[in-house]
């Protein structure tokens, strides 16, 4: 069986603030139909690159067909395949945008459903500011929590922030397809970037909002790896990092540390007191720091997850091809290209009845040599 | 209209934050979330006095259910078999240890959609590893990304992965109600967080396999492509150390943007030599640049410069805190995005939220109630789901049970 939206027609009109969340759908077996100029869509300027293919560009294009139109030429032509759809994602840099009318198209097929995702949404005075990942996520409030007192604010790797707004739009697609099949009813449904951003902050809110009553201050400045709980951070072991953390039971821990000869006066009754958790925390804490630093990082790491604690080793990059648990779980996954297979990301998710599957990353045609292939009438 | 998935039933056995977030979606667009806790159960993160629980239960109904207790599990099996959704981000198993594991659920109720979102999903040698958010950040390559270049210790400053996994879980849970209506048939779906975290660094981890090129950390450079000057730089007011610093991004994606820059800071001298006209002269001279820059900013008012940056045409954005998007952010005011409950309960005081930031047209989401105590909606949710009247519900609360 092929995946769980294989009934489901979209039209990709996107920019780089919700292509993800159109790869979400595309993977999951929409049939989409992304267009882009005769130039070329310029998100395949986007690198990493394989030759002169965009890694970028396939990845986030995945498990869709690629048409080219000449605008506004062919505008009629490209109107009757927007009227087919049965969801449009846009965005406002996306192809063809500012030449639609959508609401010409939604009176044409009040089935239709259209996300517009913006930076701020369709009214204020920021609504035209320019807001690439980096200043989305500063005014968003994801880059003042990311980084350490000697460092700037840092943003995110990648391009997070927009993968926020992406999955938004994801879920503002399938909420409006669900509407529709319940009711046959069509609607535009607006998604803020700047708005996805800030309801994914975690400790954020809680803090300005809670601050009193967890006797703390309303806004946490930026302080490396320290959680906001103070109780997870990452020590440099011999060979690298280590996330640390004495939670959920520091008990457990504290058995550990005793077993190793390390444990200090942790062992004091006093630490048992309420009034002395801060400070157990914090003993707690700095044991470990100097504990970690003679250890390597990924035989502390497996010891300790053997013991149920849950620490992390700070794996870069360059060994997560090799990383055990994905192997196991065959997770990479290969998208067919016209040149050779490119390897990556495998599901973020796994059906049992209608699996993920990444489509064949193939080449643009003219719309109007494809029109018919696409296969897309009007449903009665 | 009402809400979008008004009369979808989602039986809610998350805890902490991942879990949570994804029904919390849910529930802000009109899905009947019953939230399943319990008093043993309900310390920490677990208990709704605490804020943490406060900000990512909301629009949900409280059932209590004690597991240990078989009267109450053969609720709990009643009501799996009510649902749409079943959902957890137990470890792997704890469910099957409660008899409402995939396979007896849908025997009973096989138009079940249950989701279950473990740290590292089924099988694997890492499947019943402990996970929190920093943990899958530290594993998935987040917090070795995230970083200045020679530095492990920083990584992403809040839980994101969290409440990405949410979002992926919801979007999953919506794929499959749509499958739903040509199969008739619910499915099981597994979540690793884990594997939703390393899908971040999905173009970096095609360059590995591709070009055998290993991502590092570029602090606020982007990874691949040229832009310059992007970076944070100080503004006025100067902070008490790290807190109350000002900070303000600057992003120039284009030879444009870096022309209009030169204007709003009165075209200096230093910046106007000819090799800084195109990017990648300006690459070949980043710290220059970012000196030069950091000098502009130090003596301006940071939301006034960004106000300037705008208007001609500079991307550029105020780095906000916590307490700026709740006293100085105009479009998050406009819109109301952050605002008190109305309802205020005696027991959990005055509560916040932020709003859905999916704005529909036709089927608002404007409902937003607070979060509930243990088993405060027990009559309600057991009367609903199972038709239970309120005289045998109190009849079990007051023999120690639905606690």
């Amino acid at each position: 069986m092929s995946g769980p939206l294989s009934n489901v027609r979209i039209i990709d009109l996107t920019d780089e603030k919700s292509i993800y969340g159109v790869k979400l759908l595309a993977d999951l077996g929409a049939d989409v139909v992304r267009p882009e100029p005769p130039t070329g869509d310029p998100l395949r300027d986007r690198g990493p690159f394989k030759g002169n293919q965009s890694l970028w560009h396939i990845f986030f294009g995945s498990s869709r067909r690629f048409v080219s139109i000449d605008l506004p030429t062919e505008q009629s032509l490209f109107h009757n395949l927007l009227t087919k759809a049965d969801l449009i994602i846009t965005g406002p840099e996306g192809f063809g945008v500012s030449e639609t009318d959508f609401d010409v198209l939604q009176a044409d097929n009040p089935e239709l459903i259209v996300v517009d995702v913006r930076s701020f949404g369709r009214e204020g005075p920021w609504k035209d500011y320019l807001a690439p990942d980096l200043v989305a996520g500063a005014l968003g409030g994801a880059v003042a929590t990311t980084g350490d007192a000697d460092t700037p604010p840092l943003k995110n790797y990648g391009e997070l922030n927009f993968m926020v707004s992406g999955a938004y739009a994801a879920i503002a697609g399938l909420a409006g397809l669900y509407v529709r099949r319940e009711k046959g009813a069509g609607q535009v449904v607006d998604v803020s970037v700047h708005e996805s951003i800030a309801s994914c902050l975690e400790h954020v809110l809680m803090f300005y909002w809670y601050h009193d009553r967890m006797m703390r201050e309303p806004v946490l400045p930026r302080r490396g790896s320290l959680h906001w709980s103070n109780a997870y951070v990452v020590f440099q072991a011999k060979d690298g990092g280590v996330m640390v953390t004495p939670t959920p039971d520091f008990d457990r821990q504290l058995a550990w540390l005793i077993e190793e000869g390390v444990q200090e006066d942790l062992i004091d009754p006093k630490y048992d007191l309420p009034e002395h958790l801060v400070e157990r925390i914090m003993k707690t804490m700095d044991i470990l720091k100097r504990w970690v630093a003679t250890k390597e990082a990924e035989p502390l790491f497996l010891e300790a997850q053997q013991r149920h604690s849950p620490y992390g080793w700070v794996i870069p990059l360059a060994q997560m091809a090799d990383n055990e648990q994905l192997r196991a779980r065959e997770w990479f996954a290969d998208t067919v290209t016209g040149a050779e297979p490119v390897k990556g990301p495998g599901a973020p998710y796994h059906f049992s009845e209608t699996p993920w599957a990444l489509g064949v990353y193939g080449d643009t045609h003219p719309l109007s040599e494809v029109m018919e292939d696409i296969g897309w009438e009007v449903r009665s | 209209m009402s809400r979008p998935l008004e009369g979808v039933r989602v039986l809610d056995f998350t805890h902490v934050l991942a879990g949570p977030f994804a029904t919390r979606c849910l529930a802000d667009m009109g899905a009947d979330v019953v939230k399943i806790n319990s008093i043993k159960r309900a310390t920490g993160a677990n208990d709704p006095l605490h804020p943490y629980y406060l900000m990512w239960n909301r629009n949900k109904r409280a059932l209590a259910l004690d597991m240990t207790h078989d009267e109450d599990r053969q609720l709990c099996e009643r009501l799996c078999e009510q649902a749409d959704i079943v959902i957890d981000n137990f470890s792997v198993g704890v469910l099957d240890r409660w008899g409402i594991g995939f396979e007896k659920v849908r025997q009973k109720n096989p138009r079940v959609i249950y989701i279950q979102m473990s740290g590292m999903g089924e099988g694997g040698p890492w499947s019943n590893f402990v996970t929190y958010a920093p943990t899958i950040h530290a594993l998935s390559g987040l917090t070795y990304l995230t970083s200045v270049p020679g530095r492990e210790d920083i990584g992403i400053g809040f839980s994101y992965n969290d409440h990405q996994a949410g979002l992926h879980a919801a979007v999953a849970i919506l794929a499959a109600l749509e499958a739903r209506r040509s199969t008739g048939a619910g499915q099981h779906i597994d979540v690793s967080q884990f594997e939703v975290g390393v899908s971040f660094a999905g173009p970096s981890l095609m360059d590995l396999f591709a070009n055998g090129r290993a991502a590092e950390p570029t602090a606020n450079d982007l990874p691949y492509d040229d832009a310059c000057p992007h970076n944070c730089y100080q503004g006025l007011p100067k902070g008490d150390g790290t807190l109350g610093e000002r900070w303000i991004a600057i992003a120039c994606m284009t030879d444009a943007h870096w022309q209009a820059l030169k204007s709003v800071m009165g075209h200096p001298d230093w910046a106007s030599r000819a090799d800084f006209d195109s990017v990648a002269g300006r690459l070949e001279a980043r710290a220059e640049i970012d000196s030069g820059i950091a000098v502009f900013t130090s003596d301006c008012e940071v939301y006034d410069l960004m106000a300037r940056c705008q208007a001609a045409g500079v991307p550029a954005g105020v780095v906000q805190d916590g307490e700026d998007l709740n006293t100085r952010d105009p479009q998050l005011a406009l819109y109301q995005f952050l605002h008190k409950i109305e309802d205020v309960s005696p027991l959990l005081g005055q509560t916040w939220a932020d709003r859905l930031p999916i704005r529909f047209s036709q089927t608002p989401c404007d409902v937003y109630e607070r979060t509930k105590a243990v088993g405060e909606d027990n009559v309600s949710v057991l009367g609903d789901w199972l038709g239970m009247d309120e005289t045998a519900i109190r009849t079990a609360e007051s023999k120690g049970r639905l606690q």
